[in-house]
Order: C-alpha cells, then sequence, then structure tokens
C-alpha cells in the first residue's frame, strides 16, 4: 500500500508542473504573498486540527492532534516571518498579479472540513491525504527555491513535520479502524476528488458571473449612475430628521 | 411568547432568545464554531438557544432579523452607482456578495429553522442597536445614541426613549447620519492605515494612541468637518471604502498623513516613524471623542434627560465613552455588555417583543452572562486522562486556592458558570494574574497571548474598594460595570499596578458588584487579604487569532498549549505535571517516526 510509506517524492503531476512553478516563485513579491497565502491556510488548518483534538474522545489522538496543531501554528509563522522579510525587500504592489493558487487548492489546510461532525477515522484519512499531498507540493516548491535559501530553508523545516504528520494519520488510523482504514483512505480520497470539483466549478461560476455583471455595469448602469450622482449632488449633509412611525412595521425587508 | 433574535453575515453573528419578554441564552457563533469573528448564518448559536430554553423551534412565535436586507442592498447598490465608473471592479463582488444569500432572508431563515416566512420579521440596524442598549439598561427614560460603522444607510442616530414597568415601551428616534458619512468608517480607515485589520484590530487603535500625541489633529479635521447642524461630514476625496473593495483610503489621504504601516513589520515606538503612527492614532482618537462629546452634549441638552444609552460598535471605545461621561452633562452612561452587532441580536429580539407586539415591560438581570455553563466535570475527566494534577474542591477552599496561586505569581485561566455575551472577558472565562508588575505584563505578552507589547491589560476591582486604586467618577462604575469606560489608575497606586497601567495612566477597569460574580468576587478579597490590593489582571481567556473558550474543553486546550499554570473549571483546578514525569505516548511515537 502506498500510503503506508512516507513520501517526500512530488507527483507526477506536480513535477510536470515544475516550469510553472519556478517561474510563479521566481519573483520575490509573488513568493512574499504566496507564504502568506499558506501561512493564512496553515493557521487555520491549525485550529481546525485543535478542534479535532477538542472533539475527539480517544486521549492518544487528543495528545497528537494537539502536537500537530502547534506544528500547523509554527508553520504559519514561518511563512509569515518569511514572507515578512521578503516583503520589506520588495514592498507589496497593489496588485499581486498571478499566483497559480488553484493549482494547489486544498492541497494543505482543512478544505472546509465539518471537525464536529467527522469520526475520528474520517478524520484521520483526511489529514494522511492532505499531509500527502501537501508534503509532495512542498517538495517541488523547495526544489524550485534553489535561488533562495532562506526560503527553502522554511520549506525544508517544514517538509520534516510533514512526514510526522503522514505518518502517524495512517499508523493512528490503522490502530482505530484496523480491518476499514483502506476504505476510510479511499473514501476520503473520493471526498477530496468531489471538492476539487466543486471548487473547480466555483471559480468557473465565479469568473462568468463577473464578466457577466462587469458587461451589465458598463452596459446597463450608465444612465442609473447619471441619476444616481444627480441625487448625491442634492443631498444635504449633516443630520437627517427621522420622522415618527418611520420603520415601525418588522415584516418590511426594506 | 417566545421570540429569536440573529445577528449575521457581516462580523459577528449571534444569536439570542426571549421567553415572555426576558433574555434566557444569547451567543455568538464563534464561541461555538471556533473561528473567530464568525459571520456565517448561526445555526450552532440558535440550537443553542432553543437546546438551553427546551423549545423546538415551531414553538417560535417570531425570528426577528437585526436589520433590513433590501435597505442594505439599496445602499450597496446606490454607492455604486454613485461611484461609476470608479467601482467597476467592486461592483461584481458586491452583486455576488449580496445576491448570493445575504438578499434572501427571509426565506433562508425559513428553511433553516422550518418557521413560515410571516414569522421572520426585520428591525433596522440602529433600532435592534437602539433596543439592546436601553431595553437592557437599568433606566426609565433615556437619551439613546448609536454609533458605528454602517448598518443599511445609517451611521450614527440619536433619540430617547421610555418604559413603564408592565406598560408600555417607545423608541423614537429624531434623526440620523447617513453613509458614507460615517464616525466609525473614519476610525476603520485609519485601523486599515495603521496596518490593523479592519472591524477586528479597532481597540489596537485605541491600545496605539495612547503612546503618541495628538499632533495631527488638524490634519483629521480636514478629512472629516463638523457642519452647521452639529453633524458632520467626511471629505469624501481622501476615502476610497465607498467605490472599491481593495482600500479605505486615496492617495489623497497618503499625501496628507504620508506612507501607510507596512502590516506584517512590527511597530517600534522608538523611532519617528513608530511614534507617527502612535501620533496617527492618537489624533484620529482625539477627533473621534471631541465628535462624540459634541453629539451627546447636544443630546444631553435637547432631551434634558440625565441619563444616555449608547450603542454600536463605537461604544466599545472605553477613552471616548468615559469622556462622554465626564463633558456630555448625562449623569450615567449605559453602554451594553455586547454593544456591536452581536448585541443586536439581542436588541431585535427584546424590540420585537415591546414594541411590535406590544408585550408589557419587564425589568431585565443586569449582567452579561446568558451562554452555556461550564462542566467542571469534563475538565477533571480529560485533565486525569492525559495524567495532569486534578483537585475537586467546595467554593472556600478553591478560592483560598486560587488566590494562593495568584498570589505567588501564578496565571490562571479561570471558568466559572455561564459564558459572557459580547467581547470583552468580564470574569467568566477569563486569565487571572497578579497587576503589580511590568514582568508579570510582559510574561502574558510573551508566553500567553502573543500580541503587541503596546496593548494594555485591564484590572478587576470590588465595587466597594474600586474608588481606592482607580479614580472613577460620578457614574463611572456604571460604564465600568462591563468595561466599557478608561479612566486614571491613581497616582498613588500605579507603581503597585504597573501590569495594568496605560503607559498613560489609565486602565480599562471592570467594577464587580458581589451579586453580579460571589465566587470571583470572594477571590478578589481573598487575594486582597494576601497582597494588600484585591485588584487583578484580567483578560479574555483565548489565545491571539482564536474566540474566548465556552467550553471546558477549549479551556483546557487552550492551557495545554499557553504557559497558563494553573486552570479552574467550576469546582475542579488542574495544574500540569512535571516535566519530570515519564514519557508519553505521543514521545514515543515521534521518536518512532524519527
Amino acid at each position: 500500500m502506498d500510503s503506508a510509506r512516507p513520501q517526500e517524492r512530488p507527483t507526477a503531476f506536480d513535477r510536470m508542473l515544475t516550469p510553472l512553478h519556478r517561474w510563479i516563485w521566481s519573483d520575490s513579491n509573488r513568493c512574499a504573498q504566496k507564504l502568506l497565502r499558506f501561512s493564512e491556510t496553515e493557521t487555520d488548518g491549525g485550529r481546525d486540527i485543535l478542534r479535532a483534538a477538542e472533539v475527539t474522545s480517544d486521549p492518544l489522538l487528543r495528545r497528537l492532534y494537539l502536537e500537530h496543531a502547534l506544528d500547523e501554528f509554527r508553520h504559519g509563522a514561518l511563512f509569515r516571518h518569511r514572507a515578512a522579510a521578503l516583503l520589506k525587500v520588495s514592498p507589496s504592489r497593489s496588485n499581486p498579479g498571478f499566483h497559480g493558487d488553484w493549482l494547489a487548492p486544498g492541497g494543505h489546510g482543512l478544505d472546509d472540513l465539518q471537525v464536529d461532525g467527522e469520526s475520528d477515522s474520517d478524520m484521520l484519512a483526511f489529514l494522511h491525504l492532505s499531509e500527502k499531498a501537501a508534503a509532495s507540493r512542498f517538495t517541488v516548491y523547495r526544489d524550485v527555491m534553489q535561488h533562495d535559501a532562506p526560503t527553502r530553508a522554511v520549506f525544508e523545516e517544514i517538509l520534516h513535520d510533514e512526514t510526522f504528520h503522514m505518518n502517524y494519520t495512517l499508523t493512528q488510523l490503522v490502530r482505530v479502524e484496523p480491518e476499514r482504514h483502506r476504505r476510510h483512505l479511499w473514501r476520503a480520497r473520493l471526498s477530496r476528488l468531489w471538492k476539487a470539483y466543486l471548487r473547480l466549478a466555483t471559480g468557473l461560476a465565479g469568473i462568468l458571473g463577473s464578466t457577466l455583471l462587469t458587461i451589465q455595469y458598463f452596459v446597463l448602469l450608465p444612465p442609473f449612475a447619471w441619476l444616481a450622482k444627480r441625487a448625491a449632488r442634492r443631498e444635504r449633509s449633516g443630520w437627517t430628521m427621522v420622522s415618527p412611525g418611520h420603520s415601525d412595521a418588522l415584516d418590511r425587508q426594506y | 411568547m417566545n421570540i429569536l433574535g440573529i445577528s449575521a453575515h457581516y462580523h459577528d453573528s449571534a444569536a439570542a432568545l426571549v421567553v415572555d419578554g426576558v433574555p434566557v441564552c444569547a451567543i455568538q457563533e464563534e464561541r461555538l464554531s471556533r473561528h473567530k469573528g464568525d459571520a456565517a448564518f448561526p445555526l450552532l448559536a440558535i440550537e443553542s438557544c432553543l437546546q438551553h430554553a427546551g423549545i423546538e423551534a415551531d414553538e417560535l412565535d417570531a425570528v426577528v432579523f437585526y436589520e433590513r436586507p433590501m435597505l442594505k442592498f439599496d445602499r450597496i447598490l446606490t454607492c455604486a452607482l454613485r461611484a461609476f465608473p470608479r467601482s467597476w471592479r467592486a461592483f461584481p463582488k458586491a452583486m455576488k456578495n449580496s445576491l448570493g444569500e445575504k438578499m434572501w432572508m427571509r426565506g433562508i431563515i425559513s428553511s433553516h429553522l422550518g418557521v413560515p416566512g410571516r414569522k421572520v420579521l426585520f428591525t433596522e440596524h440602529h433600532q435592534s442597536h437602539a433596543a439592546a442598549a436601553f431595553l437592557t439598561a437599568p433606566t426609565y427614560r433615556a437619551a439613546i445614541m448609536t454609533a458605528d460603522a454602517v448598518g443599511e444607510w445609517t451611521t450614527l442616530s440619536v433619540g430617547e426613549g421610555e418604559r413603564m414597568t408592565n406598560g408600555p415601551t417607545t423608541i423614537r428616534r429624531f434623526r440620523e447620519i447617513k453613509f458614507p458619512h460615517s464616525l466609525g468608517m473614519l476610525y476603520s480607515t485609519f485601523t486599515a492605515y495603521l496596518g490593523f485589520k479592519v472591524n477586528e484590530d479597532e481597540y489596537k487603535v485605541m491600545g496605539l494612541a495612547g503612546y503618541g500625541q495628538p499632533t495631527l489633529v488638524e490634519q483629521v479635521r480636514k478629512v472629516i468637518r463638523r457642519t452647521p447642524d452639529g453633524a458632520f461630514t467626511l471629505d469624501l476625496n481622501y476615502f476610497e471604502f465607498h467605490t472599491t473593495a481593495e482600500r479605505c483610503y486615496s492617495s489623497r489621504f497618503i499625501e496628507l498623513f504620508g506612507p501607510p504601516r507596512n502590516p506584517y513589520e512590527p511597530i517600534d515606538l522608538d523611532t519617528a516613524e513608530g511614534q507617527r503612527f502612535a501620533s496617527c492614532a492618537a489624533s484620529v482618537q482625539r477627533v473621534l471623542e471631541d465628535t462624540l462629546v459634541e453629539v451627546t452634549r447636544a443630546l444631553h441638552q435637547e432631551t434634558g434627560l440625565p441619563d444616555l444609552c449608547y450603542g454600536g460598535g463605537l461604544a466599545l471605545n472605553g477613552i471616548a465613552n468615559a469622556r462622554i461621561l465626564a463633558e456630555s452633562g448625562f449623569e450615567r452612561v449605559f453602554v451594553p455588555p455586547a454593544p456591536g452587532d452581536a448585541g443586536c441580536a439581542i436588541g431585535a429580539a427584546l424590540y420585537c417583543d415591546r414594541i411590535h407586539f406590544g408585550n408589557p415591560d419587564r425589568d431585565l438581570p443586569d449582567h452579561p452572562f446568558w451562554g452555556p455553563s461550564v462542566d467542571g466535570s469534563e475538565l477533571a475527566q480529560l485533565a486525569r486522562e492525559d495524567g495532569h494534577v486534578v483537585v475537586e474542591c467546595h467554593d472556600g477552599p478553591l478560592v483560598d486556592q486560587i488566590a494562593d496561586d495568584l498570589a505567588a505569581g501564578r496565571i490562571v485561566g479561570w471558568m466559572e458558570g455561564a459564558l459572557e455575551f459580547g467581547p470583552r472577558a468580564l470574569g467568566h472565562r477569563s486569565i487571572l494574574a497578579a497587576p503589580h508588575t511590568t514582568e508579570m505584563r510582559d510574561r502574558l505578552n510573551r508566553e500567553i497571548k502573543y500580541r503587541e507589547p503596546f496593548r494594555p491589560f485591564a484590572p478587576i476591582v470590588p465595587i466597594e474598594v474600586a474608588a481606592r486604586y482607580f479614580d472613577i467618577p460620578p457614574g463611572g462604575a456604571r460604564l465600568a460595570r462591563f468595561m466599557s469606560g478608561v479612566f486614571p489608575v491613581r497616582r498613588e497606586s500605579r507603581s503597585r499596578l504597573q501590569a495594568i497601567t496605560h503607559v498613560d495612566g489609565t486602565a480599562r477597569v471592570q467594577v464587580l458588584e458581589p451579586a453580579m460574580s460571589p465566587r470571583l468576587h470572594a477571590l478578589l478579597e481573598a487575594y486582597g487579604r494576601r497582597s494588600g490590593i484585591p485588584v487583578l489582571l484580567n483578560t479574555s481567556f483565548n489565545l491571539a487569532g482564536e474566540p474566548i473558550v465556552n467550553r471546558a474543553v477549549e479551556g483546557y486546550s487552550t492551557f495545554l498549549r499557553s504557559k497558563i499554570d494553573v486552570l479552574v473549571a467550576g469546582g475542579t483546578r488542574v495544574t500540569k505535571r512535571t516535566s519530570a514525569m515519564a514519557k508519553t505516548q505521543v514521545d514515543k511515537i515521534k521518536e518512532g517516526v524519527a
């Protein structure tokens, strides 16, 4: 079973995208913005794992999750400090441009997981796959950061922890579900795929929606904008008197 | 009659349940979901309220949403139109944001709770603030002021409320100031300019203000001008919050105040740049205070009433509140424990009960403890499983033991009774410590709260002896009841209260009546017998970026992750096992992996 072995090797897909990653990480501003985003993801993931520690009834898992959460918080801080150092040298632009974030959706972090409703086995399977995906992706990032030793060192340090996370999640999954751990792993894989599809679909719908709304903005709105501006010019500044009974009816939404 | 109030979708969503005219439960969603500032529809909070009262959703007589969604949409659309074509980037985002869920609240509430649409009602945002401030205050007739960033259109309103025991209630708004002219937005713009998070870190600006001089007041007065009728107007050339989603301030603002702070750089107050930021904070704070004082002074002259009920997010500014009390002419200022949007849940429900349904007025319990209760036995079980030292005992010996801990310089995580409603820890989910030395303040900042060194900690003191240590003016004890006022620490006490005395010699003190929290009051007295000063440092029981703890398990995980020495929940006291103890299973697993 491939999941049983600690992996720090990138997947074939990640290897294929190495030139793109190299380009993305070559710009220090883009690099800083990505690190900040990783910092948020790690911290959010840490909070979710902390929640898992709070809701599990298994004392050993509670302690392991707690360790894991602390690691994630530390990773968040490592990413944030490195990003801050990069931003000090290269101040943030208002439009940071292309990040390629869709390339690593949910590779790490807990991906809208409802921690309170998850069983220990589902949580462990999900965490195992997330950590594995993150380790694979971070390996690529480490490898393309030859030109930036401090950022490379951050990935190196985090990868070390990811190995522990990958392993303990799998061994604990086998402990709590000795007979059905493979089923849980497959279910978690399918769930990740489904979420990836949802992310893609939501992203496309968002782009489509924005495009249509922008077209409407320029086509339909100009006359209304003219009227709104004219009305604004007539508005008095200062107090507006409120007439008695002005908003007494509570069944109205306006 | 069962009425559920809901606030949601912008920040700090919450639910509150009023049964027969009295709140029985109110809780912010973040305390249950464990996501700080959770703005999602508060399903967990609603469930908690219903469970607390032992009723089902179909037993609700009304569900009240705290603002009018269509009116809000009207403002968003109008602002986009007025800013055409500069608003082209913000427009799609704003429309998707509104049209996705926020506009359809009647249907959403109806489908989530299974109540018919006719039972879903809507108050105006500032109506909810006004009701939360007035109907929970122990006064029968008062002037009312509400002020925040923005509701639907209103950003500040003034009016008057009157209630009679077992009789009718009226809340009347005289006049209002409309978006984009907003004191809240002015303060939030400076919050963003100073590199802090808008809608979250405004209190950091207040803390930073203490380190600066208001040398930029004239510049601030250029961006906010008084109008002849006693209101104010923002010069919109200095702002962008009404046109774009990217930035609050314009290039002209930067020309006036200099480059904004990089949020990833710490503020070094020993440098000229750090002092410039502190001066910005002090200047906007001064202008905010002056404006609020003038508005409330006029309101006092107009109404002639001795009491002011004050709600909305700006009412969290304790320095401004203290100045309102001192300079407006009002004898008492009532700020509820949750003056922000979360508190609108309780305000909307009470407004519906008293004014929409016309139910007779009821006196309400005057405390902030409306959430779930903590279970000490849950803590005992968890701590025993992990091999920590657990002691379970009755109140008397426990209070003595904790007083000894505090006197020995230990930091205590303190959980008792029902959770507070609102952003302040008022003694039921608090981290307590000795208030005497700066070392303690630095230790808390460094090892537990992980926060900026310029932010002060608050003290808690029994009401009977508060005047011995703090300069609390007449009426100030009321503000200090829910930690809503900042008052000077007496000069002779400052050297013994270093950890809670801010750089400007003030403290955001909480005065505690024995009836509000008897056990904590007993602890303060016991600590006073040991140290000579019955004052404790009281900070919220949470770590940076996390909501205040609710259940024992959350307090326990916070305890394990920080350098809190002692944890108390109900009658259970836990201390960490010594490091000399044998390796844990986790250590063994880690070694195995290595």
